[in-house]
């Protein structure tokens, strides 16, 4: 039985999966699954403009994953993305509206506030678990909730564009946007920032010192203790880093494509990732893959949803499925006996 | 009655209404973590509580129906987790946090296709000032929990199962049958806080109702040290916070409204800091037997 | 007189994996007798147990009992968190209603201690009792099943030398009374002591029977090993030079603590720490691997090798490689700048490999499917690798086979002989007069006493590990 688990868990059978489940939901809105996919991919890969959204979503999805990867292989689990991610757009919009400097020096600016916006918010949790011992599956997902408030707040307040827009920052200067890759569509060259993190991040695991003490932290905390790492510097750096991809993806959000911060730059791509990362099984370069497989659910759901009439929401059901299905694949992270939970 | 009787009366009651919900999916999760299986999935079992129940409630016109619906619903999510974690043995918590999702997408879903009308349900019969019952069950519930842990040998082979299973296996039991019972329990219990949280306080089911209550849980599950008793406290405690956000608006208008609810998340935090090292969850907890 | 056979276990076969843990064994246990089941690590002695008892299924083969079977295993399966009473009724709870009869089962728990003359407080709560408390819970469970046959799996490893004797009179009284007893043991003399009978198992298979009154020491050991016993490298005359000087330490970690204890390592020599499991040493080990903090002075001249304790928990990443696990611990030294020198990792572990005697498929083999020989060879090398001036060696020979033990010990008393300062904390006093220099005794936290282990008296040290006098 377990083997079969084993098997069916692999990322070619969770797309398998994938598969099999949308033909379900298809069938079950009353569309054959014939019209429902051929929905989707059309809606997804069947033009210029529908390939730019898909690699749009495929970059939104990119980031957080990366960054919950990078935790879960520290053996730490962030489902903070999503308000890491807010965050980090906030941190850019806020910055981007007041920032007076020329095009390119603005936007590398703006994209390090992301970062380091979303990179202070996972670094408080990280601070909470190594000092506190405080889960950080509990204190991230809380921070969710908190970083919606405080964006929520400061986006009717003080940050607030002018008394007649609605919640939401300035507008970022035209010279600070990033520069699109395919013209006329909303595909920026966030894109291919994604696919450069995704490299760093590769060899940082694979090659240098640090990827192969977080690793160890990861696979067993026990003998990384023992073997002279320090725990509570690396909770702090992997959840810090963690959180700072997942800023850096907000950011590109704002920059690249809404130009401007407001509270709904996310329909849940943090929480998403978390099934990018899993299919992608943790490793860099294949969570591309799995981004851009999701990418087309996320741009294809829509168009399935209007051409066909299937729910988009059948799309996270789908993501859902593949999270439990994998959770036989591996074991994410072996906990440190220090943490409760 | 002076204002600041009324007052305290107002806030007193909200607090056993917001606490409810919390205390219902902490005493699941008491059960399953004592058990051994950490249940990460109460937030999705208690979305499909909440959303199952007004579903069920629409279908038959009775919110008792629809009650038992909920906790049915809970239950079955319960299963899934109990048989992914005894019988395949998986990461527990990445297949608790799979069941979060299907459940909030599943609860989305629906709302497109049995109401045609995505963000929120219409509204359905509901439990009425009956739902008072259901606050005071879950006391009692608390009361019931305790003691059945503390004193009978159900309780104490859950218990055992929970910091050493191999024990309980050479005493001639079925560790993995009792954590598999916990854990429908537990996801039966925090399937009823959902339900009560759509046809008890509301008469309704919207997306993003549960507002990660099923976190807010685990943090009284370890605030409250997993005990049956100590986990209803903590959901006082964070219950409190809740209403207080009610009970300022309008009158603390130096308090941005944002502030006001992130009141019990940002108490979750403080909880769980304050608990340095006095804390020790059960020893198998979240290890695969 | 016809003699009942308790226990029957025939054709006995077990797999794991690849590799033959049992093969074909045949084992009667006749009740009323103390059986002892010898042979070294590894040959299967525990996987047989079990099978016996019950937790493990036997791949071929059949398994007959009179009536309940009874197993104390070698590493207690308590439940530390529950009272001694809640251990020994679990799953037999005599009931009041809807709970339990506490106040009888408490009874119940006394009468059968006073009965078999075993010393509990049915009220304590099991992970604060001394292991050798634990041990008596654990019998007592067994005991409140009524077992017609019982299984001890190295019933004296944790019990200090006075504790044995205490022990097994109640298992003489126990087989007196009618139950069958086998003991499973490597420890001969004891054998040779308590046992009507003594089977040995070797690599699987059972190759020897006798009558305990017609054999000895030596024909048994014979029997164990198949063979000459492996050679230990011998101890050189080395000049000694300061190395590792502790002065009043005091440190905890976990439930284990020191107390203001001092003791100096040179260069040159090997230093053992003998005592009873539980009385300090993890304390130390700890202090000394700077993993916890201390009161009192560490002065050490040089860098440290350190084998730990428990090589799949603190040790290895089991499912890295061994080329990947050769840098553990190491990693800012097999470096290039940031990066880790991959070729320098593999030259070690081919060095390792190969001067450590490591059996593995290949360099990039994860460590898990190793033996457990072969990962304490893989760790001990490791440790060795860099030739640190102090190497501490924590249970070094824990759980494996002759073999790969004494080529540990042997490694380390060449590291001795090179000039380094080697610590060997052991809860084996055979393995510690044999290889080490000076024997520090440990009790509760503290030196107890010192003796050189060539005019070592055993008797005085046993006394001091149970904290009498010398």
């Amino acid at each position: 039985m377990k083997r079969a688990a084993a098997l069916a868990g692999g990322p070619a059978g969770a797309i398998l999966l994938a598969f099999v489940l949308a033909a379900i939901a298809m069938l079950v809105a009353g569309v054959s699954p014939a019209d429902g996919f051929s929905a989707l991919f059309l809606g997804s890969l069947g033009g210029r403009n529908q390939i730019a959204e898909t690699l749009v979503q495929t970059t939104a999805l990119l980031f957080p994953a990366l960054g919950v990867a990078l935790a879960f292989r520290a053996g730490l689990f962030n489902i903070g993305a999503e308000g890491q991610l807010m965050i980090g757009g906030l941190a850019a919009g806020a910055v981007g509206a007041q920032l007076d400097a020329p095009g390119a020096v603005a936007a590398v600016a703006i994209l390090a506030a992301g970062f380091a916006g979303g990179a202070a918010w996972g670094a408080l949790a990280g601070w909470l678990r190594a000092r506190f011992s405080a889960s950080e599956i509990i204190s991230t997902l809380m921070l969710n909730f908190i970083a919606l408030s405080l964006a929520s707040y400061l986006v009717s307040g003080p940050l607030k564009a002018s008394e007649a827009s609605g919640a939401q920052t300035a507008p970022l200067p035209a010279a600070s946007w990033l520069p699109a890759l395919i013209p006329g569509t909303r595909l920026s060259i966030a894109f291919l920032i994604a696919l450069a993190t995704a490299g760093v991040l590769a060899w940082l695991l694979a090659r240098t010192v640090f990827g192969y003490e977080l690793r160890a932290c990861g696979a067993a905390p026990e003998a990384a203790r023992r073997s002279g790492i320090d725990m509570a510097r690396m909770t702090l750096l992997a959840l810090g880093l963690s959180g700072g991809i997942a800023g850096l993806g907000g950011a590109t959000i704002v920059e690249g494509v809404l130009h401007r911060f407001n509270t709904q730059l996310s329909p849940g791509y943090g929480y998403t990732a978390i099934a990018v990362a899993l299919v992608g099984d943790l490793h860099p370069l294949w969570i591309c893959l799995a981004a851009f497989g999701f990418g087309i659910l996320e741009s294809g759901g829509l168009a399935m949803q209007a051409l066909a009439d299937v729910p988009k929401d059948a799309i996270h059901v789908i993501e859902g499925l593949i999270v439990l299905v994998l959770a036989a694949r591996r074991y994410v992270a072996t906990r440190a006996q220090t943490v409760p939970l | 009655m002076s204002g600041g009787a009324a007052l305290a009366l107002t806030l007193g009651a909200l607090t056993l209404i917001k606490a409810t919900p919390i205390a219902y999916a902490a005493l699941g999760g008491v059960v399953s973590e004592r058990s051994g299986i950490i249940n990460i999935g109460l937030e999705g079992m208690m979305i499909a509580g909440a959303f199952t129940a007004v579903v069920f409630s629409a279908m038959s016109g009775s919110p008792l129906a629809g009650l038992a619906a909920g906790i049915a619903a809970g239950a079955l999510l319960g299963l899934v987790l109990g048989v992914a974690a005894t019988t395949f043995k998986v990461d527990q918590i990445v297949a608790g946090t799979g069941i979060n999702l299907v459940a909030a997408g599943g609860a989305a879903y629906g709302l497109t296709l049995i109401f045609n009308q995505p963000g929120a349900s219409p509204q359905v019969n509901a439990l009425g000032s009956s739902f008072w019952i259901l606050v005071a069950a879950a006391g009692a519930c608390s009361i019931v929990l305790h003691v059945a842990l503390y004193r009978t040998a159900w309780g104490l082979r859950l218990r055992a199962c929970g910091e050493n299973p191999r024990a309980v296996q050479d005493a001639g039991l079925l560790p993995l049958r009792l954590r598999l019972q916990a854990v429908i329990l537990s996801g039966a219990l925090a399937g009823l806080g959902g339900a009560f949280l759509s046809i008890g306080e509301v008469n309704l089911y919207s997306d993003g109702m549960t507002a990660g209550r099923g976190f807010i849980a685990l943090a009284a599950v370890i605030f409250g040290r997993w005990t049956p008793l100590g986990a209803a406290g903590a959901a006082l405690f964070f219950g409190f916070f809740e209403a207080l956000q009610y009970v300022l608006q309008g009158r603390a208008s130096w308090l941005p409204s944002d502030a006001m609810q992130a009141l019990p998340y940002v108490a979750a935090l403080f909880a769980l800091a304050g608990l340095v090292g006095r804390v020790r969850a059960p020893a198998a907890d979240g290890i695969p037997y | 007189m016809e003699t009942v056979n308790a226990l029957e276990l025939r054709g006995i076969r077990k797999t794991f994996g690849s590799v033959v843990a049992l093969d074909g064994v045949d084992l009667d246990l006749q009740a009323g007798e103390v059986h002892a089941l010898v042979g070294e690590n590894g040959a299967g002695k525990s996987t047989l147990a079990s099978i016996a008892f019950g937790t493990l299924k036997a791949d071929s083969g059949t398994v007959r009992a009179a009536g309940t079977v009874g197993l104390v295993h070698q590493h207690f399966e308590l439940v530390g968190r529950l009272r001694v009473w809640q251990n020994v009724v679990l799953g037999r709870e005599p009931k009041a209603g809807w709970s339990i009869d506490a106040r009888t089962a408490r009874a119940q728990v006394l009468e059968l201690a006073q009965k078999n003359a075993l010393d509990v407080d049915p009220d304590a709560f099991v992970d604060e009792l001394p292991v050798g408390a634990q041990q008596r819970v654990e019998l007592l469970r067994e005991l409140y099943r009524d077992p017609v046959v019982l299984l001890l799996d190295e019933p004296t490893a944790a019990l200090a030398p006075a504790e044995i004797g205490r022990f097994f009179e109640t298992v003489r009284a126990l087989a007196a009374r009618g139950t069958a007893v086998m003991v499973v043991t490597h420890k001969l003399q004891e054998v040779m002591e308590y046992s009507q009978r003594v089977s040995v198992l070797r690599r699987g298979r059972m190759v020897a029977q006798y009558r305990t009154s017609e054999t000895n020491v030596a024909e048994i050991a014979h029997a164990m090993v198949g063979g000459e016993p492996a050679a230990v490298a011998s101890r050189q005359a080395v000049p000694l030079r300061p190395c590792l000087r502790v002065l009043d330490l005091t440190a905890v970690s976990a439930s284990s603590g020191v107390e203001r204890m001092s003791l100096h390592v040179d260069g040159g020599e090997i230093v053992g720490i003998a005592g009873v499991e539980g009385n300090g040493q993890t304390a130390l080990a700890d202090a000394l691997a700077g993993l916890v903090p201390f009161r009192g002075s560490i002065e050490m001249n040089g860098t440290a090798g350190i084998i730990p304790q428990d090589r799949r928990a603190e040790g290895l990443v089991l499912d890295w490689s061994l080329a990947q696990n050769v840098v553990l611990g190491r990693q800012r030294r097999v470096r290039r700048g940031i990066v880790v020198d991959r070729a320098r990792a593999r030259a070690d572990a081919q060095t390792i490999v190969e001067r450590f005697d490591v059996r593995a498929p290949s360099l990039d083999a994860p460590v898990r499917a190793l033996s457990g020989g072969n990962q304490q060879k893989l760790l001990a090398g490791r440790a060795l690798i860099d030739r640190p001036a102090f190497v501490l060696a924590y249970q070094p020979t824990r759980g494996i086979d002759v073999g790969a033990a004494a080529l540990v010990q042997s490694r380390l008393i060449e590291a001795r002989n090179a000039g380094a300062a080697v610590l060997l904390i052991s809860f084996d006093l055979d393995e510690i007069l044999a290889i080490a220099d000076r024997v520090l005794v440990m009790y509760r936290g503290r030196i107890a006493g010192e003796f050189a282990s060539a005019s070592a008296d055993r008797a005085a040290i046993g006394r001091l590990m149970a904290g009498a006098a010398a």
